[in-house]
Formats: structure tokens, C-alpha cells, sequence
């Protein structure tokens, strides 16, 4: 239901529009329905059916052509997410580096599980397919930004300094050749960093077959030996 | 440089003394995304050349010459793929850059992104003109932010230095030279918004058009009805910039490097239970065992499997031989899988098959985009059901009977290749580990019970 009062998203704002229509051809002007969206999305972290409505208007689809397209992408959003979304990739690479555990600890600290927002609109947790970071596995989405690499004390660190309502700084990590073409060039194995993964934890078995409920919640802090971050 | 009576024997090994990493050269150097670092080592020459010097057909001609295959994963030859568009007819034709890089274990096309837009943009300018399109579409996926902003700031940078826009690389002329109109070209960034279907080279397209992100029928191909419904050529970001460096150096450098049917340098991505993961350029032809252990630094635990080209493609048991295998279409296809996008998943011993398979069902069933009933029904439905049953403890003998014979019987039967691209890795699972399947309906609990993987 559209509300009355609600001002258009794209009032007052004609020269993103045009920026945005004008990217495509005359003919393609149905192109712009995604980037439409994202601008909306990106402001407003969801996209209403009222804005939806506004975005079909520009573009000249009906509504339910719009719902159609933008129910398609796991990315837009019909409720609001948080300020800070956490999306956790769990395919197999990450997977492979414990992302199972990362989303476990994620439920524990937010108190979310997927698909929710907390109630002060702060956190909104979600379970994303393969973000291309299986080289630097686990990866953790928080808006826009990679956090690569990240082990039990880095995303303690992280949930903190959003808690504190500071954007947390993305981490570029390396690895392979990403190292500079200097040092790629030379065919130098060990000018490649090493890795600071501990294959030697994988010996414990964990209860994390096991649905949600944690059996030893007690413990958030980081007590594992090993894997130098 | 291509007349050479006798060819030096192919290189096939990065420690080769002649190879050098092209494609990945300055990913990982600080400010390598500015136009002036670019410029300053060589960059946009390729395109100069491809537009002052040569002719569409030639540049086609080169680019066939060199034996590049798809990066994308179907390992398509580009040069014959480019030779399918229809002659220039006065309508719009297009070129698109494939960068909805969401296969498993495939992160090549990130840092390219990321750290050389302008190389892609080169690649998109010498495509264009090689095709007669006057448009590129460059299609990143949503999560790639980063890469986006680098890839906007970077197609601005471009459009003020005259690189892309009305009458690139026209020459005014003066006695001795005529004048040239240059080359009209110029590129739409589009952002996905997480869709794996969207790879699929048609859906991109129905994406792009702002329609739902499902694969189109085929024929008509890209060429004959593509973007728009106009003539089409798609690439992915890999074969694109391999592009810039065929024209560059020359056909026969590409050449000079891989085996009979795989040609050139290619960007293997490392990732699973490895030392040293990554993306790693090698010479085509290169073997499992010169990623893993020469640049990977080998299995950080005991490894039982690799999947060598992400995780659609079929895993092979870890084994002295497998690791010997040199990394090429040709190879792979004879030992029954696909180099795919080169993402090579080390699989540990530790690591129960029957979970491993689960998740990555999982990602196919979450990513089916419900066009077709085989995929919507059976990869979408049945077979998460039947991973979920049987990893509950619940199953029996007779499911996984059911489950093989639903992985076979979906084989070809589906709209488009994801629902393959799912069935084909748990057939192979079932061929290699299917004693793990075994183990856990007999037992009702798995060979190797779930561990702790995640880094203190």
C-alpha cells in the first residue's frame, strides 16, 4: 500500500536520474530497473512496495514486472536490514575454512539468525552463496565490504567496533599472486606469504552438527591455542 | 617473432624460465588501477595498434591464431565465437564482458577487477573493434563493490583521456599519414545483484534488459540475437584481457605456451585445505601437482580429493597420478571432468564427502533460477531433501540408489547447463566416495564426524 505522505525517492534528486537513464540506449530503458533499485536499497536498506511502485513508473513496467525482477536477487531486500549487515559466505571453500563455526558465532553474538534484524536496527544477519573470496576463506560481508580472513578475534574485534557505531575497515588480504608482479615475476615460492591457517586444530571433533542452540554459550571469548591472525 | 623456423618446444611449467605472469602483473601493486600507472607500462598500446594498424578481420584472425578458449568455464574458442556474428549490417551490435564471477572456488576475475580495470577496458576496446560493436556491456556481479567503483572510476578516467568515447585513437593525418575516424566505443557498467544463474551467458542478458535472470533459448546465440535482440559477443574478464596481450605481443607468444588444445597463460585459483591459497597465472598444461605443492605449498592436512576447475566440475581422487595431470581442456574431458574456470578446491581426508556434497547441492538448489522442472523440481527440491535425509542419520541403501539414478537421469534433461553442472559433481562423489554414502545410512552417523576448521 502506498502511504500519502511519502515522498518520492527520485524527487528532487533529477540528476541521478537522468545519470542513471541515460546509461542505456532509448531503447533499453528498462535497463535501469536494477540500478534504480540499488540506489533505493543502498538508502533506504530496503526497497518498499511504495518505492518499487515509483521505480515501475519511471521505468514504464507495472508494478508486478518489478516485483518479478527484483524478487530474483537475493540482494534487494523487501524489510529493512540493519545498519550493518552480515552476510556470512558458506559454500564450500569457506566452508573448508570453518564457516560453519563463523555463522555459529555470528548467531551467538547477535542473538540473529538468518533472514532477521535486531530490534534497535543495528545487525541483520544473512547466509550468502560463493562472494568469490575462496582464497581468502572465510569471508565476511558487512555492507559493501569484503572482510577476509576472518578468524574468531578478528570478527570479535569487528562486532565491537560496530557496536561502537564505527564502519569497520575492509581488509585487502593476499595471497597467491596478489602479492605485486614484482615478486609474482620472479617464481619465488617462498616470497609468497604464508598463510597462517592451523590444520593441526581439525584434529578436535566439535558438536556443530548440531542445530543452533549453543552448549557452551559461556564461552565467546577467544580460548583456542594456535593460528597465529 | 612468428617466423621462427623451428618452435622452441611449448612452455608448459611456470618455472620455465620464459614464462612471466602477463595477465596478473600488476594485481597486488599499489595504485596499479590509476590510468597513469597503466599507461606508463605499456597500457592501451594493444588497443592503439589493433585500431591504427589492423583491420577487424585481422585482429578476429589473431585471436583465433592464438587458440584462447573461453575463461568463462565452457573453454569455447573466442576467436571462432567472434566469427559467429553476422556481417556489419548498420545495426547496433554489442560487446559483453561476463563478470559474474559465482562459480565455487572460482576469485580470478575480483583482483583483475579490482586491481587492472583499464586492462579489461583495453580487452573490451580491442573485442569491440574486432566485432564491430560499438557498445560494451560490462556486467559485474553485485557483491563486487569494490571492483565496481575501481571499474566506474576507471571508465571516467578513461572517458577524459579520449580512450573511450567518440573517435578513439583518431589520427589527424598530415602528408604522410592519412587521417582515420578512430573508433566510436564506450562501455555500460551494470551491477548485478547475487544471481549465480546470471553467468549463464543468456541470463545475463535478460538481467541486463531488466527482466527476471532466466536463461533464454538457444538458438538464436548471442551472435545472431543477443543484447537487446542485436548481435552479440560475450566473454568473460580472463578472456578479455588475454585479448590485450595477443594483440600486444602477438599471437604466436599465446601460442607458445600449453598443449595441443589449450593454449597460453591461464589464472588457476588454489583454495580448500591448502598451505598457500590463491590465484596463480601458469602456462596452460601446467600439472595439479605445480599448483598444489610448487606454488600452493601443498595440503595443509591429508587430502583425499580435488575439484579442478570449481565446484561444478567433477572431483578426482587425490592420487600421485591425478596430481600429475597437466591442466588443460583436452586432459580433463579424458579423465571425465572440466578445467572449467581453473578453481582447483583441495578436498581433506577429514572432510565428510557426503556434507561436502551437501553443501555444494546446496548452492546449486539455492541458485537455480525454477525455469524447468528437472532443475526446479530435482536440484531445486529432491536431491537438498535427500542430502538433508541422509545427513539427519535417516537414510537408507535404497536412497542412494534413488539419489544416482536422479543424477543420471538429469543429465542433458534441463533448460540450461546449472542443473548439469549440480548432478555431475555428486555422480562423481558417488563414483569416488561412495563407501562415505555408505558409512552414514548404515550407520546412521558420518565416516569423519564434523571438526573445527575456523582459525582462533
Amino acid at each position: 500500500m502506498e502511504l500519502p505522505t511519502l515522498r518520492p525517492f527520485f524527487e528532487g534528486k533529477p540528476e541521478l536520474l537522468r545519470d542513471i537513464l541515460d546509461r542505456y540506449p532509448p531503447y533499453g530503458r528498462r535497463s535501469a530497473l536494477m540500478p534504480l533499485m540499488w540506489e533505493v536499497q543502498r538508502a533506504e536498506r530496503h526497497i518498499s512496495e511504495a518505492r518499487l511502485h515509483e521505480i515501475a513508473d519511471i521505468v514504464g513496467v507495472t508494478l508486478t514486472e518489478a516485483k518479478g525482477v527484483m524478487s530474483f536477487y537475493g540482494t534487494f531486500h523487501e524489510q529493512p536490514i540493519g545498519r550493518y549487515h552480515l552476510q556470512v559466505c558458506r559454500t564450500l571453500s569457506c566452508k573448508l575454512a570453518g564457516a560453519d563455526e563463523l555463522y555459529r558465532f555470528l548467531v551467538e553474538q547477535t542473538g540473529l539468525v538468518a533472514g532477521e534484524t535486531d530490534a534497535d536496527g543495528r545487525f541483520s544477519l544473512q547466509n550468502v552463496e560463493c562472494l568469490g573470496s575462496c582464497g581468502t576463506a572465510p569471508v565476511l560481508q558487512v555492507n559493501d565490504a569484503f572482510h577476509e580472513r576472518v578468524t574468531r578475534t578478528r570478527c570479535a574485534a569487528l562486532l565491537a567496533e560496530m557496536r561502537a557505531d564505527r564502519e569497520p575497515e575492509p581488509t585487502r588480504e593476499r595471497g597467491g599472486d596478489n602479492v605485486g608482479a614484482e615478486k609474482a615475476s620472479r617464481v619465488d615460492a617462498a616470497a609468497i606469504t604464508e598463510v597462517a591457517t592451523e590444520p593441526e586444530a581439525a584434529a578436535q571433533p566439535e558438536a556443530l552438527a548440531q542445530p543452533a542452540a549453543p552448549a557452551d554459550s559461556g564461552t565467546l571469548a577467544p580460548e583456542k591455542e594456535g593460528g597465529a591472525a | 617473432m612468428s617466423t621462427v623456423a623451428e618452435r622452441p618446444p611449448a612452455i608448459t611449467s611456470r618455472f620455465d624460465p620464459r614464462f612471466e605472469v602477463t595477465l596478473y602483473r600488476h594485481v597486488g601493486v599499489e595504485g596499479a588501477h590509476a590510468l597513469d600507472h597503466y599507461r606508463s607500462r605499456g597500457g592501451y598500446r594493444a588497443a592503439e595498434k589493433a585500431v591504427t594498424e589492423m583491420t577487424p578481420a585481422q585482429v578476429v584472425d589473431e585471436i583465433k591464431a592464438s587458440g584462447v578458449r573461453g575463461r568463462g568455464g565452457a573453454g569455447f574458442p573466442a576467436g571462432v565465437k567472434m566469427s559467429f556474428m553476422p556481417p556489419v549490417d548498420g545495426r547496433q551490435r554489442f560487446i559483453v564482458c561476463n563478470a559474474d564471477e559465482s562459480e565455487p572456488g572460482s576469485f580470478k576475475d575480483r583482483y583483475l577487477m579490482e586491481d587492472d580495470p583499464h586492462q579489461l577496458i583495453e580487452g573490451m576496446l580491442i573485442a569491440g573493434w574486432a566485432i564491430g560493436a560499438t557498445i560494451g556491456v560490462l556486467y559485474v556481479r553485485g557483491e563486487y563493490y569494490r571492483a565496481y567503483e575501481r571499474l566506474r572510476d576507471a571508465i571516467a578516467e578513461a572517458r577524459a583521456a579520449g580512450l573511450l568515447g567518440r573517435g578513439v585513437f583518431a589520427v589527424e593525418g598530415d602528408e604522410e599519414t592519412p587521417p582515420r575516424p578512430g573508433f566510436d566505443f564506450d562501455i555500460i557498467l551494470h551491477r548485478g545483484a547475487g544471481a549465480y544463474i546470471c553467468g549463464e551467458e543468456t541470463a545475463l542478458m535478460n538481467s541486463f534488459e531488466g527482466l527476471r535472470a532466466n536463461p533464454r533459448l538457444k538458438p538464436p546465440f548471442p551472435a545472431q540475437a543477443g543484447v537487446y535482440g542485436f548481435p552479440t559477443t560475450i566473454n568473460n574478464v580472463e578472456t578479455l584481457c588475454s585479448m590485450v596481450h595477443i594483440v600486444g605481443r602477438g599471437a604466436a607468444w599465446f601460442a607458445g605456451m600449453g598443449t595441443d588444445d589449450s593454449k597460453g597463460t591461464k589464472l588457476y585459483q588454489l583454495s580448500g585445505a591448502v598451505r598457500r591459497p590463491g590465484v596463480y597465472e601458469q602456462p596452460m598444461g601446467a600439472t595439479f601437482r605445480e599448483l598444489i605443492y610448487d606454488l600452493g605449498g601443498g595440503p595443509s592436512e591429508p587430502a583425499k580429493a580435488f575439484i579442478p576447475g570449481g565446484s561444478s566440475t567433477p572431483m578426482l581422487p587425490w592420487s600421485e597420478a591425478n596430481l600429475d595431470l597437466p591442466m588443460d581442456y583436452g586432459t580433463m574431458a579424458r579423465v571425465g571432468s572440466m578445467l572449467g574456470t581453473g578453481g582447483v578446491i583441495v578436498i581433506p581426508e577429514s572432510q565428510c564427502m557426503v556434507d561436502a556434497m551437501a553443501n555444494v547441492v546446496r548452492f546449486y538448489a539455492h541458485e537455480s533460477c525454477g525455469k524447468c522442472t528437472p532443475c526446479r523440481e530435482g536440484i531445486s527440491t529432491w536431491l537438498p531433501k535427500m542430502y538433508q535425509k541422509l545427513l539427519a542419520g535417516l537414510g537408507t541403501r535404497d536412497d542412494l540408489t534413488v539419489m544416482e539414478d536422479m543424477v543420471r537421469n538429469l543429465r542433458g534433461t534441463a533448460f540450461c547447463p546449472l542443473a548439469d553442472a549440480c548432478a555431475m559433481p555428486v555422480a562423481a562423489s558417488f563414483q569416488h566416495f561412495r563407501h562415505e554414502y555408505e558409512h552414514l545410512v548404515d550407520h546412521g552417523t558420518p565416516l569423519f564426524p564434523p571438526v573445527a576448521r575456523w582459525t582462533a
